[in-house]
């Protein structure tokens, strides 16, 4: 490049003595010299030729206009790409802030020929201009990064990258000098870095030879050309090598970027040292970043990195650089450490989980750590696979699905805040595309088996797991429903239920697919195919739900005449959502209440609470089992009530606990029971319980969700569905329940999910055994209107 | 030179590339469209909210080609397009006065 650079000046040099100073007295107001790449005196074929011609005074260029004009025509017809700008020293030595590339080409100035003293007051006069400017030009240095790198989606990853303006590009290395210079530096690079520029400027010398112009995206047939030329055949490895050069660029100038910016900027000190109190005995904060505050602790307590990661998920807080190179140091213990069997489940589950969750993943991702945890994912890390579509590196893509699973836009976002499982969605995408890693098989099956490995090492729970490996199995199939049926035809939408079997998994599934065609490159998901996955959602719900009423478990599975005698006429939902173990319990609960006629379990679940019921059916009896838990200042989250064909009812009723009443005295479970039992009996008031409680005051306005109230009499076989979407709140469940009963209907099947202060209900209501009249309608449908108020 | 213009169902949009292609058309301009003829709208209720689908998602695919390969182009897409319902879409042939080639200024049938 040097050497460009000296040809390049040759044939300047020629063309400036000649056309701009013929005369020793023409030299006199007039000085050239070279900024930007060419300052540097690093020429690229075909790259711009930087010149600054400096004139003394405005009138000294409304002169020298002709000569000018003459010598850069001499250099086009050269060949030379001439970029050029006239400036007076004055303009030279002010912050623009609008043309921030003046100022920061200057910073490579180097004189070329014309006036010395005109040249020589400039190069004198500069440093005292950077330093008093320093704070004005790292603010707009890194506002243009900023803007640059956002052109490219902040990402290295790309299977095509830009050599030159991507993140991790040699702009970046160009950054990191221009940092150090206006910092007062003037070290020189570490040898890493030095290899990084070196690779990276080899890779653009020959792009532009073999364009035969300024052309900077490494493709695919540059790829393929210069793994070859290189005597690495396989362009796929070739690629690995440059994207770690790149993200040593990328890593060191978001370094240098963050140390300046600390320096420059007070208020903002002041906020993050706000955010210092966030820490805890572990972990403390400073400057926005979180750090171990004895990282030698990772050598005897590797799970330490979960804490932090947990820490960063829960505050947004990235770890800083000195603590991600701590742990990077441990990789091999770390790696030792999760390579056998460890329940780390519930931390993975509560990083997963919590509102930052894709920063904490990529940050994990970053040090290594999820490397460590999952040697599953090695595969795929910086790995190209080509086709059209896809723009990121399969590892880049997972993180942005993850991004994307987590921040879904409308009408999507409202899914994620009723899935059930949100940590088995999130490993789900986590392992999704990991068999890409392993071409001998087809990537479904190389994922599920890798899943499958990972997940015997940290041991989710059973049901998690399955919806895990029912994520991985399906995840193309929306996609190819989508792409390939028709999706206004029945059939297409009830082979779609089929296959997603209940509510929960499609919310995942469609989810997983929305984040998946999302993450393939920017523009991917159009309104066009949101509104398609959408209407393919709604479909496949609606039918789902339809089912519940419609379709019974007839014919059995293995497992005895008493078993089926239980199970005949519950949904088929039933069989979907629950374990062997679950159906026994379940069959033991209704041994037991032939006896008195009801029998009643409460435990306690990892987060919440479960009161199961088996009871003979009486009108008004899930209204009744609903009132006494809200007596007792319970929350119900989820309730499900089926009954057989014997007439037996199975309630569940999940709820919370907010007061931690049950938690803290032990007898009051018992209590609990022994008043559901009363009050499902039919021999306590649910009324007298509820008399003493307090009613909550009614959210805001704004906050408020509108009730919606829709009566379905075409869905179900022999019942009505109601389905009702309303504002939570204590007591809401009882009372719904009781406006339906008190009015003559008889819930046969109940659906209730409860998230974030939203209730989803769904009942299939029927009065003396067949689907609602209109006028019975009409008055549970004013009796439910008060009741959601 | 002719024009043809199809509005196809969007799933049909695979068979009907593979079709073309192996008659040996493989340029083609494909749009994300919506809209509707004699297939009216479809009503969907989500919740107890109604969601009208008026406008349907359709694909919509563009190639030009010499006069004497159209009438072959145009039945090998219907066949291909076709499922025997309302909502199979149209196609639609214009004429072409001029195709130019834009990289070395090529101009009419060795342009396409």
């Amino acid at each position: 490049m040097a050497e460009r650079a000296a040809t390049v000046d040759c044939l300047v040099l020629e063309a400036a003595e000649q056309l701009l100073f013929p005369t020793e007295d023409s030299r006199r107001g007039l000085a050239l010299a070279a900024v930007g790449g060419y300052g540097r005196a690093q020429l690229f074929p075909y790259s711009d030729v930087d010149l600054l011609l400096l004139c003394e005074t405005d009138r000294e260029v409304a002169e020298r206009k002709a000569p000018i004009a003459e010598f850069l025509r001499r250099l086009w017809d050269c060949g030379l790409r001439v970029s050029q700008s006239v400036r007076t020293p004055a303009e030279c030595l002010e912050v623009h802030g609008q043309n921030i590339e003046l100022n920061i080409s200057l910073l490579d100035l180097r004189r070329l020929a014309g006036d010395r003293a005109l040249y020589g007051g400039l190069e004198e006069k500069m440093p005292r201009f950077l330093q008093a400017n320093r704070d004005a030009l790292v603010d707009n240095l890194s506002r243009l990064t900023g803007e640059r790198h956002a052109k490219f989606a902040d990402t290295l990853y790309h299977l095509e990258p830009s050599i030159k303006e991507g993140p991790g590009g040699l702009r970046d290395y160009q950054l990191l000098c221009w940092l150090e210079q206006l910092g007062g530096a003037r070290a020189a690079p570490p040898p890493e870095l030095q290899r990084a520029f070196e690779h990276l400027a080899r890779i653009r010398w020959r792009l532009h030879e073999m364009a035969g112009r300024d052309q900077n995206i490494l493709t695919f047939d540059a790829q393929d050309a210069l793994a070859e030329e290189w005597g690495q055949g396989d362009a796929a490895l070739w690629m690995r090598e440059y994207y770690r050069h790149s993200r040593a660029i990328h890593r060191a100038a978001g370094r240098e970027l963050e140390s300046v910016e600390g320096r420059t900027s007070g208020l903002l000190a002041q906020f993050r040292d706000w955010r210092s109190r966030l820490g805890n005995a572990d972990i403390g904060v400073r400057r926005e970043r979180a750090f171990l505050r004895e990282p030698h602790m990772l050598e005897d307590d590797p799970e330490l990195t979960l804490r932090l990661f947990e820490f960063a998920a829960r505050h947004g807080i990235r770890p800083s650089l000195e603590t991600t190179r701590r742990i990077e140091a441990q990789a091999g213990r770390l790696r030792a450490w999760f390579s056998v069997s460890r329940p780390i489940w519930p931390a993975l589950d509560r990083i997963f989980t919590l509102p930052h969750a894709p920063l904490a993943l990529r940050a994990m991702h970053e040090a290594g750590v999820l490397g460590a945890i999952f040697p599953e994912l090695d595969a795929t890390e910086c790995l190209v696979i080509r086709d059209f579509y896809h723009r990121y590196t399969v590892d880049e893509h997972t993180m942005v699905a993850i991004e994307k699973l987590w921040r879904p836009e409308a009408p999507f976002a409202d899914l994620l805040s009723e899935v059930t499982e949100p940590g088995a969605l999130i490993f789900a995408g986590l392992f999704h595309d990991s068999g890409k890693g392993s071409p001998s098989e087809g990537h479904v099956d190389g994922s599920l088996r890798l899943a499958q490995a990972a997940m015997d090492r940290v041991v989710p729970p059973p049901h998690e797991r399955e919806t895990v490996l029912f994520l991985i199995r399906n995840h193309l199939e929306l996609s190819a429903v989508m792409q390939g049926r028709d999706l206004f035809d029945q059939r297409t939408i009830r082979e779609a239920a089929g296959r997603t079997q209940t509510v929960e998994r499609l919310k995942a599934l469609t989810l997983l697919t929305y984040a998946d065609i999302s993450a393939v490159n920017p523009s991917a998901m159009t309104p066009w195919r949101a509104e398609q996955l959408w209407q393919l959602y709604m479909a496949v719900y609606n039918e789902l739900t339809r089912e519940l009423e419609t379709d019974r478990i007839a014919s059995l599975p293995a497992g005895g005449a008493g078993r089926a005698e239980f199970l005949e006429g519950f949904p088929t939902r039933y069989l979907r959502t629950h374990t062997e173990g679950e159906i026994d319990e379940h069959m033991a609960l209704e041994a037991r209440s032939r006896r008195r006629g009801v029998a009643v379990d409460v435990r306690r679940l990892e987060a919440a609470w479960r009161m199961t019921l088996a009871a003979a059916d009486r009108p008004g009896l899930f209204a009744a089992a609903a009132g006494a838990l809200s007596g007792f200042g319970l929350n119900i989250l989820r309730a499900e009530a089926f009954s057989n064909r014997r007439g037996v009812v199975l309630d569940t009723f999940t709820f919370a606990d907010p007061l931690r009443n049950l938690e803290l005295n032990p007898s009051e479970v018992d209590r609990l029971r022994a008043t559901a039992e009363r009050v499902i009996a039919g021999r306590a008031d649910v009324d007298e319980l509820l008399r003493g409680r307090p009613r909550p005051a009614p959210p805001s306005r704004q906050a408020r969700i509108p009730a919606k109230i829709h009566f379905d009499s075409e869905a179900g076989g022999a019942a009505t569905l109601i389905e009702i979407v309303a504002q939570d709140r204590p007591g809401l469940l009882y009372d719904l329940a009781s406006a339906i009963s008190s009015n003559g209907g008889n819930i046969e099947v109940v659906l209730i999910d409860t998230e974030a202060h939203k209730a989803i209900d769904v009942f299939y209501v029927t009065a003396e055994g067949r689907k609602l009249t209109p006028e019975k309608r009409a008055a549970i449908a004013e009796a439910l209107q008060r009741a959601v108020g | 030179m002719k024009k043809i213009e199809a509005i196809i169902q969007p799933f049909k949009l695979d068979e009907v590339k593979e079709a073309l292609k192996s008659i040996g058309i493989d340029g083609m301009t494909i749009t994300e469209v919506r809209g509707h003829g004699r297939q009216k709208g479809h009503r969907e209720i989500y919740r107890g909210q109604e969601y009208n689908v008026d406008l349907l998602p359709k694909v919509k695919l563009e190639l030009v080609t010499t006069a004497a390969r159209c009438e072959e182009v145009v039945t090998a897409l219907a066949a291909a397009a076709r499922t025997g319902k309302i909502g199979d879409g149209k196609i639609f042939v214009y004429d072409v006065a001029e195709a130019i080639r834009i990289r070395n200024d090529d101009r009419g049938d060795s342009a396409l």
